[in-house]
Parts: structure tokens; sequence; C-alpha cells
């Protein structure tokens, strides 16, 4: 490919992004019934979860399955602050960006220990990591324990909060992305990419992997726990089952490689395709087939574009264009 | 302290312990030769805990005679699987990561169609002997969790013996520790994974079948069971039989032991913060490897 058009960003497709965010701004003041909001809500939710893993798991390759333990840590965080100092609805919105750094200091102090581990045994640690933090908050009373804790709902109509929560959810997956594009340009991303193809050569080249790791696990806890604030708020009720559920981790992770992952558009793809997919089955079939043929997908994702979407989409293209008569002239 | 109690509960640690190997010893072996890890291990596991509850309920077979129609059952089940959805997998660029994520999905799958064909209740195995208690000085030992340990300790003993005495068994090490040079000498590889993964998952019925002797199980259990395997692997080392059945039963007595004198909840609290500890120390596991 030219090398050029990797560093600049075409106008097109930055006019492109604005109209998009533009348009996702203004559709809940046209009037559409709330289960629109709400589901893109979700959808938001999901691609900000699936592009702040992508940091640490698409782009530096180390699985993370414990974003849920942030993502509870920022939910948590946010009603505590909100019961603790009877903040109002802005003041709630913004308690969400310090139970983000809350969350990315907790990674920092479980990430000394645990970026060490490769492979599958980081996977491992942050599943167990994930499942003690949930464990700790159902036992532990200071924070609700098992009864979990009540958040003041916003005082206005249903449409209108659930119209704000959006706009809320719509802003953050907007940095979130930007950040993961600059990331993917900068020469962090390029460390990062660097530590996934082979940690020993990426340090004698001078990366000084261990530093960019913490960071790139600590940008993705940020994000995470941001969003699981701002989830906290729009739930109105968090349990230790709900905000620490290991199978959002799980969601997660599934979410950003079956998009793919290491590129920014990946896991916005994935989460994007995946929650409509869940939304359609959970609407039209039974619960447990809707399951079952989630599980498939999985499978035929696998079998068939075993590394993600949007990887099997470019080769395609490739192909095509290598067996078009001009290509080959 | 009361020597009695901690006696008692070292022994239904040992025994607890002794399940969890079985289950395990699968799991370590296709984690260790195929690098596939199968996180659909213990929903098979499930697999065989209901076939042998189905029997008992309709024909009142014993649960250890289930194990006559499960493990074939399992083995051609599993080699199937493989064949048809691992194989194809193990030529993607990460082999770990993408049969993690596809055998999650046959995980979803399983525990569904056991939700749509049993139901979310728990189910226990209730069979002639299960109130008999075998009395021994001032310990008592129930017949149902005697069963599941010496079922256990067979399953485990026997792959050992498959695996350091057959040809077939010693194949599957050399494939393990020189995929390439094993291949040279004749062996395989598709043949070996295959056999292998088939007993993997034979095993992991047997061992959930030992479970089901022990605890009451419905179709989300192996959630949990799965979280025990990945400690019980990684703490003996993977794809280290011995170390595997070892590792066993020292989380069995660890576990048997704070339940006598913890409260429920935080012993799976101390049990995951364990495994956290050991990773971070010692993540080759706690014995060295000798397969």
């Amino acid at each position: 490919m030219k090398a050029a058009a990797t560093l600049e960003i075409p106008r097109k497709r930055i006019a492109a992004g604005v109209v998009v965010l533009l348009v996702l701004a203004l559709f809940p003041w046209l009037g559409p019934p709330v289960y629109f909001v709400s589901f893109l809500f979700t959808v938001f939710l999901y691609v900000t979860l699936a592009t702040s893993w992508n940091f640490i798991g698409g782009y530096a390759g180390y699985l993370s399955f414990g974003q849920v333990a942030f993502f509870g840590i920022g939910a948590y965080a946010t009603a505590l602050m909100q019961n603790g100092l009877g903040l109002g609805p802005a003041g709630t919105m913004f308690s969400t960006i310090p139970a983000g750094v809350l969350a990315a200091v907790v990674s920092a102090v479980i990430g000394y220990p645990c970026l060490r581990l490769r492979g599958p045994y980081f996977a491992v640690i942050t599943l167990c990591f994930a499942f003690v933090i949930q464990l700790a908050f159902r036992n532990l009373d200071v924070v609700g324990g098992a009864d979990g804790l009540w958040l003041k709902a916003m005082n206005l109509p249903i449409e209108v909060s659930r119209s704000v929560m959006y706009e809320a959810m719509l802003i953050l997956v907007g940095v979130t992305v930007l950040v993961s594009i600059a990331v993917s340009r900068s020469k962090f991303g390029a460390g990062l990419r660097a530590i996934k193809e082979d940690e020993e050569v990426a340090q004698t080249m001078a990366v000084n992997a261990p530093m960019l790791k913490m960071r790139a696990f600590a940008l993705s806890a940020f994000f995470t726990g941001t969003a699981g604030g701002i989830y906290a708020y729009y739930l109105t009720y968090i349990h230790p089952d709900i905000v620490f559920d290991v199978n959002i981790s799980i969601l997660i992770v599934l979410m950003a490689l079956f998009g793919g992952g290491g590129t920014w558009l990946g896991p916005v793809l994935g989460a994007t395709v995946l929650t409509v997919v869940n939304e359609l089955l959970s609407t039209f079939v039974k619960a447990e087939l809707a399951r079952i043929i989630y599980g498939l997908l999985f499978i035929v994702v696998i079998i068939f574009m075993p590394n993600g979407l949007m990887e099997f989409f470019r080769k395609r293209s490739e192909d095509r264009r290598s067996a078009s008569p001009e290509s080959a002239a | 302290m009361n020597t009695v109690l901690v006696v008692q509960s070292l022994i239904s640690g040992v025994i607890m312990g002794a399940v969890y190997a079985l289950l395990g010893v699968g799991f370590s072996l296709s984690w260790g030769v195929m690098k596939v890890i199968n996180i659909s291990h213990a929903a098979f596991g499930l697999i065989g805990a209901f076939i042998a509850y189905g029997m008992l309920k309709l024909w009142g077979v014993d649960p250890i005679v289930s194990l006559a129609v499960t493990v074939p059952f399992l083995f051609v089940a599993a080699c199937l699987v493989y064949r048809v959805l691992i194989l194809p997998v193990t030529r993607a660029k990460e082999v770990i990561v993408s049969s993690m994520i596809l055998t999650f999905g046959v995980a979803i799958i399983l525990e569904n169609l056991l939700l749509l064909l049993w139901g979310p209740d728990p189910r226990l195995l209730t069979t002639s002997y299960s109130t008999r208690v075998l009395i021994l000085g001032p310990f008592y030992f129930q017949y149902p969790q005697l069963a599941g340990f010496l079922m256990s300790a067979a399953g485990v003993a026997l792959i050992h013996l498959f695996l350091s005495k057959t040809y077939t068994g010693k194949a599957v090490r050399a494939a393990w520790q020189q995929p390439e040079a094993a291949q040279l000498c004749g062996v395989n590889l598709k043949r070996i994974s295959t056999i292998t993964f088939g007993i993997a998952v034979a095993s992991a019925g047997a061992g959930g079948v030992g479970l089901a002797f022990l605890y009451s199980f419905e179709p989300h259990a192996h959630n949990l069971w799965l979280i025990y395997l990945f400690l019980v692997v990684i703490v003996g080392g993977v794809g280290n039989v011995l170390g595997t059945a070892a590792a066993g039963v020292i989380i069995g007595v660890i576990t048997g032991l704070s339940l006598a004198f913890l409260p429920y909840q935080w012993v799976n609290l101390l049990t995951f913060g364990l495994l956290m500890v050991i990773l971070v120390l010692r993540p080759e596991g706690l014995f060295r490897s000798e397969v």
C-alpha cells in the first residue's frame, strides 16, 4: 500500500466521520421511540468497551479477560461518589471521569505483576482478577454487598433522560475511538504492535515493553471504567452480579476479535454487528435457541475468518483486485 | 484446634481433589499436546453428569455403569468435533486464541442444549447408596464420595498408564515434545491429536460424573468447574499428568480445610487469590514437567 496514505487521514474520511457523529448526536431529538435510543446506547457502550480492550488486547496482543473488573469499579465509584457527595446529574456525569481514573490506577497496580505473564497465562490471571473483585464486592458490606447500590435517577421524563445518557455515551465512544485511531498511528501504537509480534526483539530494538504495556492497560481501564460509570447512572441500580458479570469480559474479547483486533475499525465493527445480532436474536427467538445460534456464529466466524471480519474483507478485496486484469497488467 | 475436624476436612479435600484431577488431566493434555485450550471441557463433563443422571432416573442404572455409555460416546463425539471444527483452526495465526473462542462457542451450545433438555434446576445424583456412610473410628465416609474418589483415582491412573506404557500413548508424548521429529519417526500427528482430544473429552465425562457424586449440578455449573480446571492445570504444570493429579489433591485439601474454617463465600475468593499468586510467582506450575 501507499505509505503516505497510512500517515495522513484523507479529508473525505474526516468529513464522513464528522457527519456520522452529527447525525448520531441529532438522532434522539428527532423523536424516535425510546427503544431505539436505548438500543443505540447499548451499541455505543459495547463499541467503547471493545475499543478500549483493543489497546491492550488488540494492539499489544495481551488478551485481558478482566475488563469487567474495571467496568464494575467505574460503576461502583460513580455510585459511591453520587451517594456520598450528593451529586446532581451534571456532577454524576463528571464523576465518571475520576471513576475511570480510579480504574486506571487499579489496572496499574494489578498490571505491574500480571503483565509479565504472556499468552494464555495473562488471560487466566485477568479472568481470576475479575472473579476476585466480584467476590470481594459481593461480600463487602461497605459497598452494599449482595444488596447492591441505588443511584438517584435524573428528575426528567424518560425520553429526555435516556437521550442525555445517549449523548454522554456518544461523547465517550467518540473520544475512545479517536484515541484508538491516534494510537494506531502513533509511535506508541507501533511499539505495542512490535510487542505483539515479538516482545524480545522489540526490547532489543529499544522498545520499553513493560512501560508501554502498562500505559496501554491503563488507557483501556480508564475508558472501560468511565463507561461503567455512565452505565451505572443509566441503570440506577447496580449489583456485583450485574456490573461484574464475567460474561461481559468474555463478550468484549469476542466482539473485538470478531471484528479483528489490532485495527481501530475491527472492534467498532465487531461490537456493532454482535450487539445487533444479539438484539435481533433475543427479540425473535427463544432465549436458549438464541444462545445456541450465537455459539454457532462464533464457530463459523473462527473457522471461516480466523483473523476477524476486517482481515476477511481485506483479503477478499485483495483477491478481487489481483484477479482483475488491470492490476495484473 | 479440633484434630478430628481437620483430618475429616483433609479427607474430603483429597476426595474432591481426585475428582478435579480427573477432570483436569484431559484439559491439561489438550492444552499441552495440541495447544488447544478447550473451554468446553467442563461442559462435556456436564454432559457426562447429565447422561448418568438420565440413565439413573429412567432405568436405575448406576452412574459408574453409565460410564460404559458416556466414555465411548464422548470419545467419538470429541473426535468428530476435533476433525470438523478444531483441525481447520490449527492453521490460524494464533491457535490458542482461535481455539479458545471456538470452544467457547461449543460450550455455549452444549450449555443451552442442556438447558433446553433439562431446564435450569439443580440436580442431584441420588443412588441407592447415597445415604450410606462408612464409619472408620471417628471418621466417616459417604459412599457416593468414595465411589467418586475411586473412579477418579482409577481414571487418572489409567490415563497415566496409557501415556507411559502403550505405543499410542508414547506417540502422544513424543508429538508433544518434538512434533517434527515425531512425524519423522512415523507418528501420524493428525491421528494422534484426534485420539488425544477424544481421550481428553471422554475423561472429562468421567470427571463430570465424579463431580456429580459430590455436588448438585445444573447446566451453568461448567463455568465454575472451568475456573477450577485452570487452577488445577496451572498449579500442576500444563501437560503434566501426575502434576495435575497432585495439584488437584493440593487444591482439594486447601479448599476442604478452608471450608471448615471460613464462611463459604470467602473460600472461592481465597482459591482465586491463590491462583493469582501462583501464576505470578511460578507460571510454569509447581512441579517440574517430566512428560
